[in-house]
């Protein structure tokens, strides 16, 4: 098993009042699955998020990422988790404007306290594998939306990841581009990754083979995709 | 996260906003430039204090004859005072504890004559306690000696002024030169000697480099000086042991002096060692004045690196978001910006000590002040600056790397 969530709870804090944003949420991923969690905002899908990426602790019970409880992690232990095992896309990229595609890529493993030369080697690895060989020297101002979209997958796949973690990867994109996005989420999935998809969308959650309903900070349902749905 | 990656984004981080960061690095250059200057002026005065007073002799006392209007020189020969005498300088060596030479001096000023050409001179008689005393050399042949003295010889020792304007293009050893009507053989010719410029206590200020030293024994017999009234000697020079009992010995000094005088006041004590020790005093209050402009236009420097460094953390809240995410820990945003606040130190630091360096030549060069630039006084100020870009980058970089990273990644 390689995510556990067992009776997590997430509450925030606003002035006075204690709000809950999850439920006492259990829930299990494998390795190699294709997962979409589906909900309208509000609904504690970001919060999950958060707490699936390793941004924040839960209030409550207990998350095992390989069977390592990682709510119990501090600041850097999580750091290092962020680093290691999740891999980020954001749907408005987040990429730094300062830096080119390549070097946007090499980040995480700057991070990760790998040299320069090794760096370049998996960054360049990275970028084959989402398609972009080219204008890899130009800055994300110089790149297309879909481009952008790749460099910051790329970005995601560099370390390795347990998980790669998309926040709504196609809302910042037009349709057709979108479609080419999830086409190479597909081909991720094929070749072994484990993806999560946060989405509102049906349409996108469709790609993936199980979609997980949250609302109101609850698991609503959780079911694998049929056959025809999938792609 | 290493070190020279985040060295190379600051720099990159430099150029990007080059003229933020001129602005942000002002304080800093200033405040380095100040420093230097002014350790490099400070440090200048304090050398040619030293180089000063050590040409008079830090163990000496100066007995100098005391300028007087001839009405005034009437009234104090009128009540038996004639003037600072040999006897005088003979006593203070007998009496005073802890004498160890002592040399007495007669001037005049007249012309000097070679040949066709003619100069102006102070002609000054010494004895051979001048000799030992003070530490004089010559460029070419020899000075006094006791020999000379004991003899009376008729020969003279040039100021290298003297020398220059005399003999242009001539070999001046073995050459006779007239002073007043006495032929002098020249045996050497003075170093040249920095210009006394400065009235120390009551000797005035005086260009050694025009000076003829005789024997005080040929001066006495052959010179007589233009006022009759005029006293004997004009100077006499005591050397003590050490410079520990300087003053009481010149109290004592002056109590035989007014005795041998009958009460006339017509002689100076100069303290050459005291003279030096109020000077540094004085220059200790300058000293901490110039210290504390300077530490306040860096901390000014500081408050200005501080303030950009919050912005930029303010206005980068994102990038600090997607690295976070990604996987900097903390302590990979705070060294991130302390480098870069420490990078802008560091430059504004070396610009600074660029300026002040020649900011102190050229007040060395343009005015009369003396500089000196310590290689300890760049090293100060460089370790100034790194210190500023840490202590005030740390307040930013800590609210950076406490940014929580769900928050700022969404920052718009």
């Amino acid at each position: 098993m390689l995510i556990e969530i067992k009776n997590v709870s997430k509450n925030y804090i606003m002035g006075e009042l204690e709000v809950p944003a999850l439920k006492n949420i259990n829930l299990k991923i494998q390795q190699n699955e294709y997962v979409a969690i589906m909900g309208p905002s509000g609904s504690g899908k970001s919060t999950l998020m958060n707490i699936l990426g390793c941004l924040d602790n839960p209030t409550e019970g207990n998350y095992l990422f390989n069977k390592t409880d990682v709510s119990m992690l501090d600041d850097d232990a999580l750091s290092t988790m962020r680093n290691k095992e999740i891999g980020f896309v954001f749907q408005n990229f987040n990429l730094l404007p300062k830096l080119n595609a390549l070097q946007n890529v090499e980040m995480p493993l700057i991070y990760a306290g790998i040299k320069a030369d090794e760096r370049r080697k998996h960054a360049l690895e990275a970028l084959g594998k989402v398609g972009l060989t080219d204008r890899i020297h130009h800055k994300p101002s110089e790149l297309s939306g879909g481009q952008r979209q790749r460099v910051a997958i790329a970005r995601a796949l560099v370390t390795n990841p347990g998980i790669l973690l998309a926040d709504e990867p196609t809302g910042a994109l037009d349709s057709k581009t979108g479609e080419e996005i999830m086409d190479l989420f597909r081909k991720l999935h094929a070749e072994g990754n484990t993806i999560i998809l946060i989405t509102h969308e049906q349409e996108i959650a469709d790609h993936a083979n199980r979609t997980i309903h949250i609302r109101d900070g609850e698991i609503f349902t959780d079911r694998a995709n049929s056959k025809e749905n999938t792609r | 996260m290493q070190f020279g990656e985040n060295v190379r984004l600051s720099f990159r981080g430099l150029i990007d906003h080059k003229f933020r960061s001129f602005l942000t690095m002002l304080g800093i250059i200033f405040g380095v430039a100040s420093v230097i200057t002014m350790l490099s002026i400070g440090e200048g005065a304090k050398r040619e204090a030293i180089a000063k007073y050590q040409d008079l002799g830090v163990n000496n006392i100066i007995i100098r004859e005391k300028k007087m209007s001839n009405e005034e020189l009437e009234e104090v020969r009128a009540k038996f005072s004639r003037g600072l005498t040999l006897e005088d300088a003979a006593v203070i060596a007998e009496i005073v504890p802890g004498v160890t030479n002592s040399a007495s001096q007669a001037e005049i000023s007249t012309e000097v004559k070679y040949t066709d050409k003619s100069v102006k001179s102070t002609i000054i008689g010494i004895t051979p306690g001048f000799i030992e005393m003070l530490n004089f050399k010559t460029e070419k042949g020899t000075f006094i000696n006791a020999d000379h003295y004991n003899k009376s010889l008729k020969v003279c020792v040039l100021g290298s002024g003297v020398a220059s304007t005399l003999f242009r293009n001539e070999h001046p050893l073995g050459k006779m030169i007239k002073i007043e009507d006495q032929w002098m053989e020249v045996i050497g010719v003075l170093q040249s000697k920095t210009l006394f410029t400065e009235t120390v206590g009551e000797l005035a200020a005086r260009d050694l480099n025009t000076d003829i030293y005789v024997p005080l024994s040929t001066f006495l017999g052959r010179f007589s000086p233009e006022n009759p009234l005029t006293s004997e000697i004009q100077q006499i020079t005591v050397q003590m042991e050490s410079s520990n009992k300087l003053v009481e010995s010149s109290k004592l000094i002056d109590a035989i002096l007014q005795r041998h005088h009958f009460n006339n006041t017509d002689y100076n004590i100069v303290i050459p060692y005291e003279l030096l020790r109020q000077e540094e005093k004085e220059r200790q209050i300058y000293n901490f004045l110039l210290g504390a402009i300077a530490a306040i236009s860096l901390l000014v420097g500081g408050i200005g690196i501080m303030n950009i460094m919050l912005a930029t953390v303010m206005e980068r809240t994102r990038e600090i978001g997607i690295r976070r995410a990604v996987g900097a820990k903390k302590a990979d945003i705070m060294s991130q910006f302390v480098t870069e606040a420490v990078v802008i130190s560091i430059t504004g630091g070396l610009i600074g000590i660029i300026l002040g360096v020649s900011l102190s030549l050229t007040v060395s060069l343009f005015t009369d002040i003396n500089t000196f630039i310590k290689p300890y006084a760049v090293f100060i100020a460089f370790g100034f600056s790194v210190i500023v870009g840490i202590s005030f980058g740390y307040l930013p970089a800590k609210n950076a790397a406490n940014l929580k990273p769900i928050d700022s990644i969404r920052y718009e």
